[in-house]
Formats: structure tokens, sequence, C-alpha cells
């Protein structure tokens, strides 16, 4: 059941500064801290036109802030949760203007929720970045209860929203920014696939 | 509909003159039925015979994408042209069968976007009629830049004003209305498309102006508006494939050529664009004259491929792989 290389996984970039852009975003989560400390070193001309967005939800428990905040920048915003940076920073590409650079950094989860802001805005390719950080931990989406969980590392696990055992599948929705799982024992109830730890 | 040998043939049910140089010819399926459908951008290819060959000049559909009971398409007189356009505007009359082939769409409007901008000069007006009525339909907001020469230049742009109010703008030279492209893209919200349809210089401008204001090239689609085909010195191509040798005289292009002496080389656009034509170059005894947008200026420099729809050739020998 392992499988690595998953096509539909995203390849990742690594930040580093776009061209032509007139303002910068900068948004990155727990680790992704080091990779928005690196990008702003590389663009020491733009700080007056970028501004940061940190979460410091993390699940290894690295946290960049304090260097982060030694960064002369337009602006450094901070939030207890990713879901808090990613719903200020709808509201900040709701205002954007064209010219605006986005540069992720974090979890997969982080930057599927902050891609499917991005997109709905229309920013393509050549104005987003995204450098992944940590491990790879899955965000879920059960098929059956359509909830989703965070930080799965296990083939096979109990569905808090329905209370079902989920298996994973390898396959990764860009639209729900999640992997989907669905029912492990629908055909012979009770009989469920080996437990193991996720290719993360 | 009349599908002979994948061309349509369609009846001139109307010829108008909008301004001094351009009629918009309106066309219907010679036997009353419905046209293939097309998108907002799309051109046909009008076959347009003449002593020795035929012309193939594709036109932008300017009708809505949404009536398949007839095809609108703007002509412009070019004086210093091949002929084309000219034997349009003389030769053919209300009544007569034309030619064409199925549209296709090499200026699609974005799927994604949330603001339309268009920049056009003068004929260049005629896709973005199509793409208004497209757009009309989606709801996606709009605005229409237009730069004519003058009062009697304006008629389609007057029509399109009729039809969509505010959101299309008239700049008249004569009156020394100046369209600044620069503050067209200046601050607009993330997500906003521009298409530029004009001359060469326009569309430089268009381009400039928007990277300046931080623009990507994602969002930035232009058409250019030139005489289609290509003018130049006579040259000859062999063809690897069959071994034939043909001549390209000053007023055809190679593909032309090629068509006329019974070869095909695939294509769209016919206008060194969209790619469809290229081929490789197998000898070359001489240098290519490249005319074309599409390739790279290194491979432009390694004269290792052409588009046969625009370039030309100055050389003792050229074999091409087709
Ligand atoms: S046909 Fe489009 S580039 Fe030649």
């Amino acid at each position: 059941m392992l499988i690595t290389g998953i096509k539909s996984r995203p390849v990742y970039d690594q930040l580093r500064p776009l061209p032509g852009g007139i303002r910068h975003l900068v948004a990155g989560q727990g680790s992704g801290g080091r990779a928005m400390l690196r990008l702003l070193d590389e663009m020491p001309e733009q700080g007056m036109q970028t501004t940061l967005l940190y979460s410091q939800e993390s699940f290894s428990g690295l946290d960049f802030l304090a260097e982060l905040q030694q960064r002369q920048v337009a602006e450094l915003r901070v939030y207890p949760s990713n879901q808090e940076l990613v719903a200020d920073l709808e509201r900040i590409l709701g205002n954007a203007r064209m010219g605006t650079r986005l540069y992720l950094s974090g979890s997969e989860s982080f930057i599927g929720t902050a891609m499917q802001v991005a997109t709905h805005y229309d920013m393509n390719s050549d104005e987003v970045l995204r450098e992944h950080a940590g491990s790879f931990v899955r965000r879920i989406w059960c098929v059956h209860c359509d909830s989703y969980t965070e930080n799965v590392t296990q083939r096979v696990f109990q569905c808090p929203g329905c209370n079902a055992m989920l298996v994973v599948r390898d396959h990764y929705s860009r639209r729900l920014a999640a992997f989907q799982a669905v029912k492990a024992d629908a055909e012979v109830p009770g009989e469920l696939p080996e437990a193991e730890e996720l290719d993360t | 509909m009349s599908l002979s040998n994948g061309t349509l043939n369609v009846r001139v049910a109307r010829i108008e003159a909008v301004t001094p140089e351009i009629k918009r010819f309106t066309l219907v399926a010679t036997d009353g039925a419905h046209l293939p459908p097309f998108s907002g951008g799309s051109n046909v290819v009008v076959l347009i015979p003449h002593e020795n060959g035929t012309y193939r000049n594709a036109y932008s559909l300017m009708s809505s994408p949404y009536d398949s009971s007839a095809y609108q398409i703007a002509v412009r007189r070019v004086e210093e042209g091949r002929g084309g356009s000219l034997r349009m505007h003389e030769a053919v009359n209300e009544g007569d069968v034309l030619e064409i082939l199925r549209p296709v769409n090499l200026f699609p409007l974005s799927k994604h976007a949330r603001l339309h901008l268009f920049i056009a000069g003068g004929v260049g007006i005629t896709p973005v009629c199509s793409q208004l009525a497209e757009l009309r339909l989606r709801g996606t907001p709009f605005e229409v830049h237009l730069a004519v020469r003058g009062a009697e230049h304006a008629r389609l742009g007057e029509e399109l004003v009729r039809e969509y109010g505010d959101a299309v703008r008239l700049y008249r030279n004569d009156l020394d209305q100046r369209l600044d492209i620069s503050v067209v893209v200046a601050a607009r919200p993330l997500g906003s498309h521009l298409y530029v349809c004009g001359p060469e210089s326009m569309i430089q401008d268009a381009i400039d102006s928007a990277h300046a204001q931080g623009w990507t090239d994602s969002h930035i689609h232009y058409e250019r508006f030139l005489e289609q085909g290509s003018v130049g010195e006579a040259f000859s191509v062999t063809l690897a494939r069959s071994g034939a040798t043909i001549e390209v005289s000053p007023d055809q292009s190679l593909l032309e050529a090629a068509e006329a002496a019974g070869h095909s080389i695939p294509y769209l656009c016919r206008g060194g664009a969209c790619g469809e034509c290229e081929t490789r170059v197998l000898e070359l005894d001489g240098e290519i004259v490249h005319t074309d947008d599409w390739l790279s200026d290194e491979d432009k420099a390694a004269n290792t491929k052409i588009m046969p729809c625009v370039s030309r050739a100055k050389c003792s020998r050229l074999v091409i792989d087709c």
C-alpha cells in the first residue's frame, strides 16, 4: 500500500524573490519561518514593500517569531493559528492590487489552504511561490461526513467527524487541499487493512 | 451546413462600410443551417481566390458567440498589403459564396479573471466585440479602452457604447483624447487580465506599462493585427518528406506556396503567433528571416526551426522537415 512519489501531491518550490513585484506578502507557519528569513535576506531592498504574516501554530514546536521581529519590513502580523492567518490573507488579497507577489512556507495543509485563497483571487504560478517545511503530515478529507482532520500520520484512523474507520488514499486534491479518506471496512465490516505509517 | 473538404461554404448576406477603411461582412450558411459555435476572440480563415492561387486570411469574428445563425467579420482595407483585403473590399459582393474554415480561438478570455481590461486601436476592436458578448452572459466586470483616429472611424466603438454604456471608453485622436495605458493598468485589483489588440506600438506600450505596475505575463494577452502572410524576396525550399522543391514567390508565404503545390503544413493563426506550423530546418545554406512571435531568440539565432506561415529565407538551399 505504501506508494512513494504521489503524483497528485504538488511539487513545491524554493522561495526566492519573484521579479517585477511592487508589493510582497510573505506568509508562513511554524518551521516555515526559516524559509521566510532566508527569502528576506535575498531581497534586502524590498523591506518596505513587504508584509509578513506568521502563524505560531506548529507541529514540530519550532517558532521563528523572535527572528522575524528583527527584520525591517512594512508590517509583521502574527496569528495563533494557521486558520486565522489564512482568513486574514483572504481579506488582504481581497483589497490587494495587481503587482502583488505571494510567498508561502509551511506545512502542506497550510500551503494548500492558503493556495485555495490565492487561486480564488486568480493568482498564477508567476505570482506565487510555495516552499514546504517540516514533515509531510497529511490533511485528510472524509468522503462520508465532509470533515477535515489535520496532521494525520497513519494509514488507518478513526474519523473524528463520523467515527468511521478510514483508510487514507494517496490522492491529493488541490481543490480540497487535502488527501481523501474512505471507509476502511466497507466490504467486510470489522476487517481493517494493516495499520502503517503514512509516507508523510 | 455545407462542409466540403474541411471548409464551410457561406453566403455573404450583407456588406456594410463601418469606417472609410473597414467593411463588415455578415456571413450565413448557404443552406440556411446553423454555423459551428465559437467562443469570444475566435477568428475564421477566409479563402480568397486570386489569379495564381488562394490567399488564406484570418479575420476576427465580431458577432455574438450566442448567435449561430450568422458570422460577422470586419475587414480592413490594407493598400500596401498583398491584396487579400483589397479583393474582399472590391471583388466580393452581397450574395457571393465564400469558403471559410471553422473558427479557432487564439485570443480566448481568461476563465478565472475578476476584471477584464481591453485596450484596442482601430480595427483591433473586432475580437473584443465577441468577447464582450460572452462576458455579458458571465457577468464578470470589464472595461474597454478604444483609441480611434477620428469621428468617421468611431462607428464600431459607438455601437459598443450604445450596447455596454460606461464600460466602453472611446479616445478620439482628432479631439486630442489620449489613451494613457499606464493609467488604465494602475492599481487594479488582483486577478485582473489585460487584452490588447492593435498596432505593434500599442501592444508594446501596454506590455511595458503593465510590467512597470508589477503585472506578470500570465495576466497579459495580446493579438497582433497585421495583414496576414508575408512578402519579400523569392526563394526556394525543399520539403524533405516528399523531396519536392517549391518556389516561394515574393507575394506568397512559404506556407501558401506549399499549399498551392498541394502539400499541407499544419497551421492555425497564419500570423506567426500560435506555434502550430513550427517546422524543423534540416539543411540551410544562407539565412532565415524570422518574422514570427513564436520562436525564442535562441531558436531564431540557431536557425534550426522556421515558422512557414510568416518567415522567409535568403539562401541558396533550404530543406525543411515536412
Ligand atoms: S500558423 Fe500559427 S505560427 Fe504559423
